[in-house]
């Protein structure tokens, strides 16, 4: 399974409801999104096929005649005249009643439509841009409830004794420094976090969050430098941190619709900040204790 | 200036249709409106030739272009002219109804008019064609054509696969004639191509087109060779093989079961004593040609005439010349029809049990001999060569012909031939008549330039989107991708604007028949009509200008009646009409759309009769949906051999 596959695996795992809403995705995410077809000016050229390296559109031998009959034609009209003409003609004869899509005669080429494969979509526009109908857009929502399918809810679970485990994503410049600062001055956290450092906060994957939350950590905290201090990329809008900020914005409304609301988090402390990267922990590890534990403990302690 | 020709027949058409109001309605559309009593006739010839001069647009208004298309053709150098056949489309077969006949002659001469202005003339080629012809195969066929060529003055290059064994080929080639003509005719045709260029080898590639093919030889010798060829002929004939039930009938395990073939040869030696009882089994499921079945009833009428019991059992057994049956009969032989359902051996010989399916019993019978035939099949060069050179073969895997009457050695590519066995089983004299009708059609080929004209597709490379559609539909390889772009090549096309139908964006339109002029016509067709007929009901017939319109002027011929309000329209070929045209000639006002097309199989352009059924199976699924009535769009075969066609799908008006 490819890596996209594998992550969409890991989020199936976690999920503990079924998601119900369709996501916004931040501005600087990016693979993440959806694809929004228009049959009516399609003039199934496979282009888009051809260009989809992840196999995530492909024909399908139907006519499209809801969408050809409802198509408003640009004043311009399409750059497929016979698709356009075709459209209008069917406008103009249209009769009583519903319309469904039919299938092509098998034998017949040019015709014929596209589908999109939510859940193999790397949202790497080359579809788009392969288009020459301009018939496809990329638009930044996530169709989470359709790639996640039904969520079968685990049994509750009736933990008397229990204290909160979160993982700590640290920054290999600042925020490590922070931690460590905050040991030099021996300022006083909960020791329920433990920390892994990455080169950068931008660096962490969401595979890794997910699959700290499949083996039953309570809470991920992502930590980096301040904002606009990067070591990669300083102030630049596509900065680590500045990055990271937005996935994990993302990656928290995922969280909200799979029922793990809260348990994501993502801060920032430069080395020098030792007391704030102690609050930042403490709060955390509140905000976590307050929501209880992970629900996917009970899921685990079924399995074992 | 654009002129109109009517034209009287000698003064009958004029009795049947009001020619002065037709006359008057014309001059409104015409600048020139000329009425002759005979256009076909010398004097009305010179009469239309004094009338034009080199760049005016003419409609001829008189009868079928069949008929005065071709003397009018050599007289007149205008190429932009339109035929309404108001003889056979109008005045014959609407006799009793002259007000509406007349209206319809109007109709179709406003019709006229508006093709006139979308004419373009016919694009012209020529195209050098090299020379040389390759012939590969070294059986009967293939040294026929070779040495046909080679006699019409052709540079031929023979190319015969690595193994040939001669002695082999005549023991299994039998089947075609006796091994004595077989051997003696080969000798014969041995000793006139002494000159010709003979290479072992094998295809590696071929590239190319008619004219002008760049062939890729793995040789013996040389190792790779290329080379330019004018034509191809394919004569890799065919061969034998046991059938699958053999294993069953024990052979191999019994040595008294053996093939038929193998007990001519030997019964040659054999004295009268030997005369022994022999079954003949013949495989139930396999089909068999008539090739096959006249060599069966030939060797088992010669086993017969030589004393022995021959029992033929047998499913199925299709034959050249029923003589043969005849004489195998009057020899003695007896058919059983049926299979052998078990053999089994012991001392007094084989014990065979038929199952006689004819008179559902069985029966035991005692045979000396058990004896095979074997089947005919293709040989493994030719599905080898015919992937090779991108031409189709047939479900058993012999080379697929284009029109088994009209053109039975054209292959599904221009400029390639098939002659002799890889075809289909042949005699010897079908063998040889095939191998000289493929010669002289490359010798057609190959004598002199190709020069053609017509109206061709048009691609407009910043409108394609190179979906391919146009290549998948072409029945002639006459698209190709080359560089990213669809590119025509004149020397395959046939005219038919198959493409044009195929293609989604319009980046391909023919030449005079484009979207544009079809939209134009229908409304001039409605909107006439509207005039001169009110509410009326009316309905279009898209005819392909092969079979369907020579059916509609057949029916003019033979004065089979039909209603009036209908709109004959001449497609080049069926397979170019798409849904577009059909909804466009709904959406004008016609009752009812109809698309004949030549007979199922019978294409000129081999695949407009299907494709044609598809898209009106297509338009007639996107009018159920809308909630229109199906029904209103039709696909029909029409061919001249049935008149009565356009009765039957145009009964009454509309």
């Amino acid at each position: 399974m490819d890596k996209r596959g594998r992550l969409i695996q890991k989020i199936r795992n976690i999920a503990v409801q079924t998601p119900t809403h369709i996501l916004e995705v931040p501005e600087k995410v990016e693979g993440f999104g959806s694809i929004n077809y228009k049959p009516e000016s399609c003039s199934a050229c496979k282009k888009c096929i051809e260009a989809c390296e992840v196999e995530a559109l492909d024909i399908d031998l139907m006519v499209q005649l809801p969408a050809y009959l409802s198509a408003i034609i640009p004043e311009e009209g399409f750059r497929s005249k016979n698709r356009e003409t075709l459209i209008s003609l069917l406008q103009i004869l249209k009769g009583e009643g519903d319309v469904q899509a039919i299938p092509v005669p098998s034998g017949l080429s040019g015709y014929g439509s596209v589908v999109w494969i939510t859940e193999k979509c790397i949202a790497c526009n080359k579809c788009v841009e392969a288009c020459p109908e301009d018939c496809l857009d990329l638009e930044k929502k996530y169709d989470l409830p359709t790639i996640i399918g039904n969520v079968v809810t685990p049994p509750s679970i009736s933990i008397t004794e229990w204290e909160p485990f979160v993982i700590c994503f640290v920054c290999w410049e600042c925020s490590h420094a922070a931690a460590d600062l905050a040991g030099l001055m021996h300022l006083h956290y909960p020791a329920n976090i433990r920390t892994v450092r990455v080169p950068c906060s931008g660096a962490v994957e969401p595979i890794q969050i997910m699959t700290a939350m499949e083996n039953g950590v309570d809470g991920v905290l992502v930590t980096g430098c301040l904002l606009s201090e990067c070591h990669y990329g300083g102030d630049d809008p596509l900065a680590g941190n500045f990055m990271q900020q937005d996935f994990v914005h993302f990656w928290q409304s995922v969280f909200k619709e799979i029922g793990l609301g809260g348990r994501l988090h993502i801060d920032f402390a430069s080395a020098a900040m030792g007391i704030r990267f102690a609050e930042i922990v403490t709060e955390f590890v509140e905000q976590i204790r307050k929501i209880g534990p992970s629900p996917l403990r009970g899921k685990l302690e079924v399995e074992s | 200036m654009k002129k109109l020709f009517l034209c009287t027949c000698n003064g009958t058409l004029n009795k049947l249709l009001d020619f002065t109001r037709i006359g008057k309605e014309a001059k409104a559309i015409y600048d020139v409106v000329e009425v002759a009593d005979n256009l076909c006739l010398e004097e009305g010839l010179a009469e239309l030739e004094k009338g034009l001069s080199g760049d005016d647009r003419l409609v001829i208004g008189a009868c079928s272009s069949q008929i005065i298309g071709v003397p009018m053709k050599q007289r007149i150098k205008n190429d932009l002219v339109a035929f309404v056949p108001l003889r056979e489309q109008v005045g014959w077969v609407h006799l009793e109804e002259g007000e509406s006949a007349t209206n319809k002659a109007i109709v179709l001469l406003s019709d006229a008019a508006v093709q006139l202005d979308y004419m373009e003339s016919q694009a012209e080629f020529t195209e050098n064609m090299v020379g040389r012809v390759l012939v590969i195969g070294g059986g009967i066929a293939g040294l026929k054509a070779a040495s046909d060529l080679h006699r019409l003055g052709v540079e031929v290059t023979l190319l015969e696969p690595f193994k040939l064994d001669k002695h082999h080929y005549l023991q299994t080639s039998v089947f075609m004639s006796d091994a004595d003509t077989l051997r003696s005719e080969i000798q014969e045709i041995q000793k006139t191509i002494l000159d010709v260029e003979r290479i072992r080898g094998e295809i590696r590639e071929v590239r190319g087109q008619l004219g002008s093919y760049e062939v890729t030889i793995n040789g013996a010798k040389d190792g790779s060779m290329t080379q330019e060829f004018g034509a191809i002929i394919i004569a890799s004939g065919n061969q034998q093989s046991l059938p699958s039930s053999a294993k069953k009938m024990r052979y191999g395990k019994s040595e008294r079961v053996v093939t038929l073939d193998s007990l001519i040869s030997n019964s040659k030696k054999k004295r009268a004593k030997d005369r022994s009882t022999i079954l003949v089994a013949v495989d139930f499921d396999a089909p068999m040609s008539s090739v096959e079945g006249s060599h069966l009833l030939r060797t088992t009428r010669d086993l017969a005439a030589r004393g022995n019991t021959i029992i033929v059992v047998y499913s199925d057994i299709q034959t050249e010349d029923e003589n043969l049956y005849r004489e195998a009969r009057d020899s003695g032989v007896i058919f059983i029809r049926g299979r052998v359902t078990r053999i089994k051996e012991n001392d007094k010989g084989l014990s065979c049990r038929i199952e006689n399916t004819l008179e559902s019993m069985q029966r035991d019978v005692i045979a000396d001999r058990v004896a095979i035939p074997r089947l005919i099949g293709p040989t493994i060069e030719t599905t080898q060569i015919a992937e090779k050179l991108g031409v189709e073969c047939d479900d058993s895997g012999f080379i697929r012909t284009r029109y088994s009457k009209m053109k039975p050695v054209q292959t599904s590519r221009r400029g390639i031939f098939v002659a002799g066995g890889a075809k289909m089983p042949m005699s010897l004299s079908d063998a040889m008549a095939s191998a000289q009708n493929a010669v002289l059609e490359a010798f057609k080929i190959v004598r002199s330039p190709l020069v053609r004209s017509g109206w061709i597709p048009v691609i407009d490379d910043e409108e394609c989107d190179v979906c391919k559609a146009c290549l998948d539909a072409c029945p002639n390889d006459a698209l190709r991708l080359m560089d990213d772009r669809i590119v025509h090549i004149p020397a395959h096309c046939e005219f038919c604007g198959i493409c044009v139908s195929a293609c989604p964006t319009r980046a391909i339109e023919f030449q005079s028949h484009s979207k544009e002029s079809w939209f134009a016509r229908f409304e001039a067709i409605a909107a006439t009509h509207k005039r001169l007929e009110g509410k009326k009901p009316f309905s279009l017939v898209f005819a392909c200008s092969e079979c369907a319109n020579a059916s509609i002027d057949q029916a003019g011929f033979v004065g089979k009646q039909y209603g009036t309000g209908s709109y004959v329209i001449q497609f080049p070929c069926a397979g170019m009409v798409s849904p577009i045209e059909i909804l466009k000639g709904l959406v004008v006002g016609a009752n009812r759309v109809i698309v004949a097309h030549c007979p199922p199989g019978g294409c000129h352009h081999q695949t407009g009769d299907h494709l044609s059924e598809l898209v009106v199976s297509l338009t007639r699924d996107m009018l159920r949906e809308i909630g229109q009535n199906p029904d209103r769009v039709r696909a029909t075969y029409m061919m001249a051999a049935m008149p009565d066609k356009m009765q039957k799908e145009v009964p009454v008006r509309g």
